[in-house]
């Protein structure tokens, strides 16, 4: 999978968003104590992220590229459907299990 | 800062009531205020760049003067106003009702909700183009091109337009068009249709296009077995439209541009994260759309193979 935002990149706007919009809305010390907290908790999670290796997407490049070209022999669609299901699983479960309900 | 925009408005408008901040985007803000008893509703250029194919808000609110003066519902245009507090702004009436998707397909679902809307839409595309001189036109091409922009493999995606451009119906048109009519767009409330919202993306293309757009999986909110924005089936939705326009839209038509629908929102959910990515408007949300537009791409593997594609 190499779709972007990459795992870092997420929790970097998740720990914009708590930093720039949520804290300054805190006036209670305990909740902007725990908040400050998870940020730097976040900020962990972000440069481990940050030191995996890439994602190789040879593999896809060379199939859309092949599907641009006109190149789409039986059973593309469903091999591409299945890749697709297994970004799904990561980042809509639920989806995924209510269009396989249909 | 707000003080400066009630002054430049009230210039305008008479007096009026302190303008309040309404949630949304940060390309446009939504500023409520009151004239009087005039609810009115201040459409505001944002701090961030704006998006590639939509109308200034000058052109916008001519749009909306001429889709006003043909009797669409919509929200009644009241003045443009070139500087308002250093930048771009139009004042329209605030409607009231419903915009929120999911709250309008949780229902109760006006019965004469489809039927509106196919009144409202047949409506837009008879509007005259002569009128609106600086529209223009666009095609599914163009979605190669913005694809390629991204730069990343979608192989989902390469099917979808793959098989658009095999299988392409003869063109209609092209007429204006609203460019994002779905539920979502439209204020909805017991009676049903109350007006047609947020006409940046108005441009001339084929109307079964802009009809089927309506039909997108995404813009059904979760409300997946009724296909018409989960609000209804498409059928009436379409016999009332072929009705109205005289047109003789084939279903077969509605499926082909329900799949480019899909294949558009699906290279719009990674232009919308590249926005985020290059830092124009950071936001999660945004973000996030980056990765969900994996459920587009199932969608549209999911229509491929209803239409016999292995």
């Amino acid at each position: 999978m190499s779709d972007r935002p990459t795992p870092a990149e997420l929790a970097e706007a998740i720990g914009e968003f708590l930093s720039g919009e949520i804290l300054p809305t805190l006036a209670d010390h305990r909740l902007r104590f725990r908040t400050l907290v998870a940020l730097n908790a976040l900020g962990i999670l972000q440069r481990r992220l940050a030191e995996l290796p890439p994602e190789h997407d040879a593999e896809q490049r060379e199939l859309a590229a092949r599907i641009r070209d006109g190149d789409v022999p039986a059973g593309t669609v469903a091999r591409v459907k299945a890749d697709v299901e297994a970004r799904l699983r990561i980042v809509s479960p639920h989806y995924l299990r209510q269009a396989q309900g249909e | 800062m707000i003080a400066d925009m009630r002054e430049a408005l009230q210039a305008v408008l008479g007096p009026v009531s302190e303008p309040v901040l309404l949630p949304g985007g940060a390309s446009k803000e939504a500023w409520a205020v009151d004239a009087g008893d005039r609810r009115l509703l201040v459409r505001r250029a944002g701090g961030g760049v704006i998006h590639r194919h939509t109308l200034s808000l000058r052109h916008e609110f001519e749009v909306l003067q001429a889709a006003h003066e043909a009797g669409v519902k919509v929200p009644e245009p009241v003045a443009y106003i070139e500087d308002l507090d250093g930048r771009e702004a139009f004042v329209m009436e605030r409607l009231e009702g419903e915009t929120i998707g999911r709250r309008i397909v949780r229902g109760p679902v006006p019965e004469q909700l489809p039927l509106q809307m196919a009144e409202e839409i047949a409506k837009i595309h008879a509007l005259s183009p002569e009128r609106l001189p600086f529209l223009e036109e666009a095609t599914i091409d163009r979605l190669v091109v913005e694809l390629d922009e991204v730069g990343e493999p979608h192989p989902a995606i390469e099917l979808g337009l793959w098989w658009l451009r095999e299988n392409r119906p003869p063109p209609r048109g092209p007429v204006v068009v609203h460019g994002d009519f779905r539920i979502g767009n439209l204020v909805v409330d017991e009676s049903g249709l109350v007006g047609v919202l947020d006409w940046e993306f108005a441009h001339l293309d084929d109307p079964v296009r802009d009809l089927s757009f309506s039909l997108v999986r995404a813009w059904r909110f979760g409300a997946d077995h009724l296909r018409l924005g989960g609000i209804g089936d498409a059928e009436p939705y379409l016999e009332r439209y072929n009705e109205l326009t005289g047109l003789d839209v084939r279903p077969e038509e509605l499926d082909y541009w329900e799949l480019a629908g899909n294949v558009g929102w699906g290279i719009g959910c990674l232009t919308q994260a590249r926005r985020h990515l290059t830092g124009q408007e950071r936001s999660v949300e945004l973000a996030v759309l980056g990765l969900l537009g994996a459920e587009v791409e199932h969608e549209i593997c999911r229509l491929l193979e209803s239409q016999g594609v292995t």
